[in-house]
């Protein structure tokens, strides 16, 4: 006899659909599993016979072949077992068929029967919502982010015996609480805050705008100054995920399986070595694997000491910071992961760290040169905002911090909802990534801006790309000032904070 | 002049002076090996061509001998674009009865351009190769006043100061004089070969070698002292206490030269070697204007005053300008409460588009020299941008 079950597999990012064909006849005792099947599944076939025996049922003892349709996708991962399981018991007619067309199945088993959780359980209740499929069956594992998705039923199955009830009609286990689904239910998370930053005024200020309009910005200052401190605060600014945005960055950590089993609230933080490799920034490798701008997604990239990571590695965030996804094309694999992240950078102004700072920088200008030229044209093109930190004197130190993360949190959600009032008939929401035709509509200077953008043209000063990165920033420090219109001031301080045009250049040449 | 053309063609230096050239070039390596200081450098380059080649020919003495009898101008590797010229010349720049000086010079950019720049008033711009940001922007407004009012600007073109006082005369438009350690074909680091083309099309290059002789340590050194011969006034912008660094003004010197320099921190090593020069009695200059006076023929109204340049400016802007002069030059420490964090950075901003400030490493401002505001005459502002104050 024949019987088909539902259930999902996952590939790098994205979840495949998967029927599962069970038929027994009359043969020599076998169990054979065709359709592309990696190691984990094909020793399905122990846990399955295993577990089938310990629950109480027989294992029929004729010729079984399992078919995973489509056969052209490869699956991988044990949370095909339960489905296995469950069509082997429909082909064997100890489980009526009926429900298993409208029930996803998904988990793995163990050898006494139990369900045991797997990674991305998350994706796969959104994939079988989308499928039309009536509810997900899997372990308590696996509830509790499998029920933030809307539109589907949860049916927790402690054992491969509970899966049978609920198939037959019966009423699952008790789930455990569902994930808590607004940040008021989760209270405040501790992460590092601004208030332990003494001094660096102007650092911080400038950091609230890249907060802000989610601009890239490139920290630079002497060793031992702080930048590292700062950039760690980055996330402590920004407000918390909204729940679609919470919803992708669960996912993709409930498929890596890097997270707890929970809703992810705060903003990601990835501040990878710079000895990281192009595949590990960017994904790519085996299966396709995620790269840390993925994990970054929605959140704050930070990259210290850029100009000691590989020239490539860097040229290959391009795309991602210009398009906000990345598309990775391999042998046998081809997928766009979405990476929109705020990246933040920082670097020392020299080799020895200390150009600027008087009489200590030794450098030559060939060593200048070299250590501008590894941070490539191309990556500082995309950086809006330049950061210098430097050197406080001492009673500075002493000095207050000039603000708490709290308030400049209020400050950045104000500007924010600012922004996404003025680009709701846009497709993006952050002054970021507002192209020029966007720039042309929203961004109006007064007299006294046009003239000095009209003179910083003339002089030279601004590339058409500049000009755009100022206009974007100067847009965003008059949504922190809270006015309408961008004035000469909002567009000053703008200009003060753009990258250096010089900075992939020698100084005289 | 293509590169074909040119070889075969007679040089216009003569035979003896081309093959002085040669025999130096021949020699380089022994040059370099024997140059222990600056004064045995000179002493070598003073020499006359048998003594030289009794002092640096070594074991190869018999092969260059038979070399140097039966020389050929026709041998010397020639380069397109590149002339020769001879102390025997009438256009020649140098004082011919001068036995330090070198026999013959090849020239990038024309003999007509060399004539015309040598014609004006020269002033010299060198120092340190490691300088610092402030020592780069001194040098460059400095040639740049210098270049707009007139005055020929001739230096090295090793990194640091002498690069920097290039860029600073071709950005007022002004052809430059640069003088090679190497033949004028030698390789030029990337960094500066843009530079590089823009002095072969806009300025003049100078070598005393003969093309397919490469960079040797003394040769940057050999340069020094022609650019102290091309020169009145010669300006030390930053140095260390090296004799290396201070071998221009020492040569400069000791041809009755004025040397100036520029003050710079006490405690700041790129600027000991001008410290101390202004202890020795060198005169001490702030900028294009003082360097004028310095030079006699330097016509006085060509650059506007600080103090003009500040009268005019709105008072918010001056405070700023001032503070940045006087140290306070990062937005942290300008900025002094929370409160004026965007008119400081607006009046940052203002500055730097008139061009009174720049941006130097790791986002310090630095005045940028108004003393030279490259205006030629002061009755005519507009021609060059209009007064500061109007721009905005």
């Amino acid at each position: 006899m024949l019987a088909r079950a539902h259930t999902f597999t996952i590939e790098g990012l994205q979840t495949r659909h998967v029927t599962v064909e069970v038929d027994i006849r009359r043969g020599l005792p076998a169990f054979t599993i065709v359709g592309l099947a990696d190691a984990a599944v094909r020793e399905a076939r122990e846990r399955v016979h295993t577990a089938i025996v310990n629950s109480g049922y027989e294992f029929p003892g004729r010729r079984i072949t399992a078919n995973l349709a489509p056969g052209d996708v490869p699956k991988a991962g044990p949370g095909l077992d339960l489905a296995l399981a469950c069509a082997v018991l429909a082909a064997s007619e100890q489980l009526p068929p009926d429900r298993l067309d409208t029930h996803a199945l998904f988990g793995e088993l163990a050898l006494g029967g139990e369900v045991r959780p797997c990674n991305g359980a998350l994706a796969v209740a959104q994939a079988a919502r989308e499928r039309g499929l009536k509810a997900l069956v899997t372990a308590r594992g696996c509830c509790a982010e499998a029920g933030l998705v809307d539109g589907i039923e949860v049916a927790v199955a402690e054992r491969l015996s509970s899966a049978v009830r609920v198939l037959q009609g019966g009423a699952p286990d008790a789930s455990s609480a569902p994930l808590p689904r607004t940040r008021a239910c989760a209270g405040e998370v501790s992460q590092p805050d601004l208030a332990d930053v003494r001094g660096q005024h102007h650092a911080v200020r400038a950091l609230v705008i890249a907060a802000a309009g989610g601009h890239n910005s490139l920290l630079s200052g002497p060793p031992g100054t702080g930048k590292t401190m700062l950039a760690q605060r980055v996330p402590s600014m920004l407000p918390t995920l909204s729940g679609r945005e919470a919803i992708e960055v669960t996912r993709i950590r409930s498929i890596l399986g890097s997270a707890p089993r929970e809703l992810a609230l705060r903003r990601p933080f990835r501040a990878p070595h710079h000895s990281i490799t192009t595949a590990g920034l960017v994904g790519g490798g085996q299966r396709g694997w995620v790269g840390e701008v993925v994990l970054a997604h929605n959140g704050v990239l930070f990259l210290d000491e850029l100009s000691e990571f590989a020239r490539r590695t860097l040229e290959a965030l391009r795309q991602p910071l210009e398009e906000g996804q990345i598309a990775i094309a391999r042998a046998r694999h081809a997928a766009v992961y979405p990476a929109r992240f705020m990246l933040v950078a920082a670097t020392n102004p020299c080799p020895c760290g200390y150009a600027g700072e008087g009489d200590r920088c030794g450098c030559s200008e060939a060593e200048l040169t070299r250590h501008r030229r590894r941070l490539s044209g191309p990556l500082i093109d995309r950086i809006d905002l330049f950061v210098p930190v430097e050197r406080e004197t001492n009673n500075e130190l002493n000095a207050v911090p000039l603000t708490s993360s709290k308030t400049a949190r209020e400050r950045v959600v104000q500007a924010r909802e600012r922004q996404a009032a003025r680009l709701a008939a846009e497709r993006v929401s952050l002054n970021a990534h507002m192209d020029a035709s966007m720039l042309g509509r929203h961004v109006h200077l007064d007299t006294k801006g046009e003239a000095m953008m009209r003179c910083a043209r003339e002089q030279g000063l601004l590339s058409a790309r500049a000009q755009h990165r100022l206009l974007r920033v100067a847009r965003t420090i008059a949504d922190l000032n809270g006015s309408r219109r961008v004035r000469a001031r909002d567009l000053g301080a703008a200009l003060a904070l753009r990258p250096e045009a010089n900075l992939t250049a020698s100084r005289t040449a | 002049m293509s590169t074909l053309a040119a070889i075969g063609e007679t040089p216009r230096a003569c035979r003896d002076c081309l093959r002085r050239s040669w025999l130096i070039g021949r020699l380089t390596a022994g040059l370099d090996y024997k140059c222990t200081d600056v004064p045995r450098l000179l002493d070598l380059l003073a020499l006359d061509d048998h003594q030289l080649l009794h002092a640096l020919a070594g074991t190869r003495g018999t092969t260059l001998k038979v070399e140097y009898a039966g020389f050929d101008p026709r041998q010397v590797p020639r380069r397109g674009g590149v002339e020769s010229i001879c102390c025997h010349d009438r256009c020649y720049p140098l004082a011919s009865e001068d036995p330090g000086a070198p026999r013959m010079l090849n020239v990038s950019g024309g003999l007509d351009k060399l004539g015309e720049l040598a014609e004006r008033p020269a002033v010299a711009i060198v120092g340190t190769r490691k300088a610092s940001d402030y020592g780069v922007e001194m040098a460059r407004s400095l040639a740049r006043g210098l270049a707009a009012s007139g005055v020929t600007v001739a230096s090295g073109l090793t990194d640091g100061v002498a690069v920097a006082s290039h860029s600073g005369a071709l950005e007022a438009g002004a052809p430059s004089l640069a003088v090679l350690g190497a033949g004028l074909d030698a390789a030029c680091p990337p960094r500066r070969r843009s530079l590089f083309d823009r002095l072969r099309g806009n300025g003049c290059l100078l070598s005393e070698l003969p093309c397919g002789c490469e960079g040797r340590r003394w040769g940057a050194l050999a340069g020094e002292r022609i650019v102290a011969r091309l020169c009145e006034v010669m300006v030390v912008v930053e140095a260390d206490e090296s004799p290396r660094e201070l071998a221009g003004a020492s040569i400069a010197r000791s041809l009755g030269r004025t040397v100036a320099a520029l003050p710079g921190r006490v405690t700041s090593p790129g600027s000991r070697g001008t410290n101390a020069l202004l202890m020795g009695g060198a005169r001490l200059v702030r900028g294009a204007q003082d360097v004028l006076e310095l030079l006699s023929a330097g016509s006085r109204s060509a650059s506007i005053s600080e103090h003009e340049v500040l009268g005019r400016l709105d008072p918010r802007l001056a405070e700023i300008l001032e503070s940045v002069g006087a140290g306070s030059d990062t937005p942290g420490k300008l900025i002094g409460s929370a409160d004026d964090a965007g008119e400081v950075l607006l009046a940052l901003s203002e500055l730097e588009l008139l061009g009174l400030l720049t941006r130097g490493d790791g986002g310090r401002y630095l005045p940028r020299g108004s003393l030279s505001w490259p205006v030629r005459s002061a009755e005519d502002p507009a021609a060059h941008g209009g007064p500061p104050a109007a721009k905005l």
